[in-house]
């Protein structure tokens, strides 16, 4: 379903990606780990189409996506700081790419708060983004990526800086929504027990580099 | 689309627009307006080289009279937390943000009939512009000082002389020096003040190339004086950008925790503070109580008159205050569109947005009388005719507060974190879509902030208005300016009336800046606490 060949790219002056390749099938969620700096975060930069690569393809479904603009890609992203809109409400972060896609307010405000509902936020939509806790503002940013009905979810570092009770109920409930959803997941982390608690796959970055 | 594709055509209309009415008029003016014998005609007169030398001295009097009167205030605010702090920056701002022509009409409401034209007059009027310069630049400076430094110098042997000389004095030279030498340039160009405060003998360069141009039609002579004004003021800009170069090196700016008013201080403190409140507020008030006088009586007489048929002056005053409105409302829209898009430009245009910043900054390098001198020496054939248009004056304006605009708008965008442009695309936004969802909503504040800016400018200026307003359809301050001008108590009561309405329009638009700054500082609170 989605394939990454022979990838690379750059930051500055630095070759970050040397010849990445990774095949994911669909419903398959894949965690990629590895020491912070490797590149990670750049290689799903660069699937999502925020980063240009300098060669290698990306495949969606057996087309060719590599210079298809982000906002076209069908690519979900939830950043490893979540990067909420300050100035929407909880709901009008949920329901944004419905607001893009032109549906009405109502209905997209309806959709935001079931979306909300399924990770224990009822109630949340009106709330101001600032007042959230870590790991509410991480299962905002979530249904965000969820409501814009994604080909593929990309997670940086999905579980990072949340305490430890809080890190394994936020794990349990991400798995339970992505099996009921049947999502397509490319996870990063630096954390091999996160990527495999998760993921039905955990491949290491080094291995994925041809060079 | 890139980011430098975008700036390229976002930065294509502003920068036509200042070519157009700022650059084009300013190379006319040298180009076809002078001639060697103009030169040397004007430098060799006598009255030249006595304006340059008032102009010069009044500036310099000016600066010490301002850091004088604005040091208790700027230590106050600078080196102290409490509560009104910022209530007391900014009622100390309320002075420059005001149009010269109604700071001069209230010195002249205020101060007794014998000193309300004199050089006393000026200089009170110049300090009371721009304390708000000197406590805007050097506080923060002063905000930032590690007074820890100041105890190292003293367990090393510095005695309190030694330690302001090698620890303050080299913490503040940077702050001090731009301040002072912002401050003489307002003061060198000064045009209403003088105008109105200084009597028919005392001339600046910028009064004098109004008369020159305007009551002798001496457009070659005007020209030169322009020139000399530029001439002065870059080299006051080179000369302080020399002195502060390396201000900044070796200067630690640090976050500090400010001290609280201790027991003693708390009363100075006070008391700085009701003087400062009571001198802003006292023309202000002097000239809303003088407008409610004929002669040695109380009358509303000014007020009926002014809204009757009895009015004296060319322009009917309900007339010249819609023409206000709508020069203000049509340049604060155009000025603050084009310098939305510029502002854009300059901060996705990576390192080269700096020549484009520098070249926002052009009109203030020319006075808005040589300004408003260009352009009606420009355009005026043909189908450019234009020096008779209303809308004119409005364009003029745009030109003016360009600068300011730009300057409020660009820390905005820059605040705002690429990632969440990221974050909009990845959810199906096109650049566009991010730039009105994303972007020019989290400027929100910044845009209303720069509209009440340029309307603010717009409401008050009066030096290329002066120079373009056509009788009958005269702006608020040439109106004001003209019935000054008259005599007779009644007259001089509708001018006092008109400028306590122009205070009126004004502060409406400072609240909206005041306003649009609370609500950036609350939105940057936010994007910081979420960055974080």
């Amino acid at each position: 379903m989605l394939s990454v060949v022979d990838l690379r790219a750059r930051r500055g002056d630095v070759d970050v990606l040397r010849g990445v390749s990774l095949e994911v099938s669909r419903g398959e969620r894949v965690a990629v780990h590895g020491p912070s700096g490797c590149g990670k975060t750049t290689l799903l930069l660069a699937i999502a189409g925020l980063v240009t690569p300098t060669a290698g393809r990306v495949m969606l479904d057996g087309h060719d996506i590599t210079t298809t603009p982000t906002h076209r890609r069908g690519i979900g992203m939830v950043f490893q700081d979540d990067q909420l809109f300050p100035h929407f409400s909880v709901a009008e972060n949920v329901a944004y790419s419905l607001r893009v896609a032109g549906t009405p307010k109502r209905k997209r405000m309806r959709e935001a708060e079931e979306w909300l509902a399924r990770v224990g936020l009822a109630g949340f939509g009106a709330r101001s983004v600032d007042g959230l806790s870590g790991g509410e503002a991480k299962r905002v940013a979530l249904v965000r990526t969820l409501a814009s009905s994604p080909a593929v979810v990309l997670l940086d570092e999905p579980l990072t800086g949340l305490d430890d009770e809080l890190h394994q109920q936020l794990l349990l409930d991400l798995r339970l929504l992505f099996d009921n959803l049947g999502t397509t997941v490319v996870m990063v982390t630096h954390d091999r027990t996160e990527g495999a608690a998760l993921a039905h796959r955990s491949v290491n970055f080094t291995h994925l580099m041809r060079d | 689309m890139t980011n430098n594709f975008a700036a390229r055509w976002t930065a294509l209309l502003p920068v036509a627009w200042l070519t157009t009415f700022a650059i084009l008029p300013s190379a006319t003016l040298l180009i076809a307006q002078v001639d060697l014998a103009d030169v040397a005609r004007v430098l060799e007169r006598r009255s030249t080289r006595e304006i340059v030398w008032f102009s010069t001295w009044q500036a310099i009097a000016s600066v010490l009279i301002t850091f004088v009167i604005a040091a208790p205030v700027t230590w106050l605010v600078g080196r102290h937390h409490f509560r009104g702090r910022h209530a007391l920056r900014s009622i100390s701002s309320i002075g420059f943000l005001l149009p010269s022509i109604v700071v001069s009409v209230g010195f002249v409401a205020l101060l007794p009939g014998a000193a309300e034209t004199s050089i006393f007059a000026v200089l009170l009027a110049h300090a009371y512009f721009n304390v708000a310069v000197v406590v805007r630049v050097v506080a923060p400076r002063l905000e930032s000082f590690d007074a820890r430094l100041v105890w190292a110098a003293q367990s090393l042997g510095a005695g309190p002389m030694r330690a302001v000389g090698s620890v303050w004095w080299p913490a503040l030279r940077g702050a001090v020096v731009s301040a002072g030498a912002v401050v003489f340039i307002y003061c060198f160009t000064s045009y209403a003040v003088v105008r109105t405060l200084g009597g028919p003998t005392r001339n600046t360069l910028e009064s004098d190339i109004a008369v020159r141009a305007y009551a002798i039609g001496d457009i070659g002579g005007a020209v030169v004086l322009s020139l000399l004004q530029i001439a002065v003021i870059g080299t006051v800009v080179v000369l302080a950008r020399a002195i502060t170069r390396d201000a900044g090196a070796g200067v630690q700016r640090t976050r500090v925790a400010l001290g609280r008013l201790t027991k003693t201080r708390r009363a100075v403190g006070i008391g700085i503070g009701i003087v400062t409140t009571a001198a802003v507020l006292a023309p202000l008030i002097a000239l809303a109580l003088s407008s409610l006088r004929v002669g040695e009586r109380w009358s509303l007489a000014g007020w009926r008159t002014v809204f009757s048929g009895d009015f004296v002056g060319t322009t009917p005053p309900l007339r010249a205050l819609w023409s206000s409105l709508r020069t203000a409302l049509l340049a604060g829209v155009i000025g603050v569109a084009l310098a939305v898009l510029m502002s854009h430009a300059v901060t996705r245009f990576g390192h080269r947005g700096r020549w484009l910043d520098a070249f926002a900054m052009f009109p203030l390098a020319v006075s808005p009388v040589t300004l408003g001198l260009g352009l009606v020496v420009t355009f005026d054939e043909g189908w450019y005719d234009w020096r008779g248009a209303w809308w004119f004056v409005a364009v003029v304006h745009t030109i003016v507060a360009f600068p300011l605009a730009v300057r409020v708008l660009v820390p905005s965008w820059q605040n705002v974190a690429p990632s969440l442009r990221d974050a909009a695309a990845v959810l199906g936004a096109s650049p566009s879509r991010s730039l009105l969802d994303i972007d020019l909503r989290l400027i929100r504040p910044a845009i209303v902030a720069a509209l009440g800016l340029v309307g603010a400018v717009s409401l008050g200026e009066f030096g290329a208005a002066s120079m373009l307003s056509r009788s009958g359809a005269e702006t608020l301050p040439v109106t004001i300016s003209r019935l000054l001008d008259r005599t007779g108590d009644v007259v001089r009561t509708q001018a006092f009336v008109l400028a306590t309405l122009l205070v009126a329009a004004c502060l409406v638009a400072l609240l909206a800046i005041d306003g649009a700054g609370a609500r950036t500082r609350h939105a940057r609170g936010v994007s910081r606490a979420l960055s974080r």
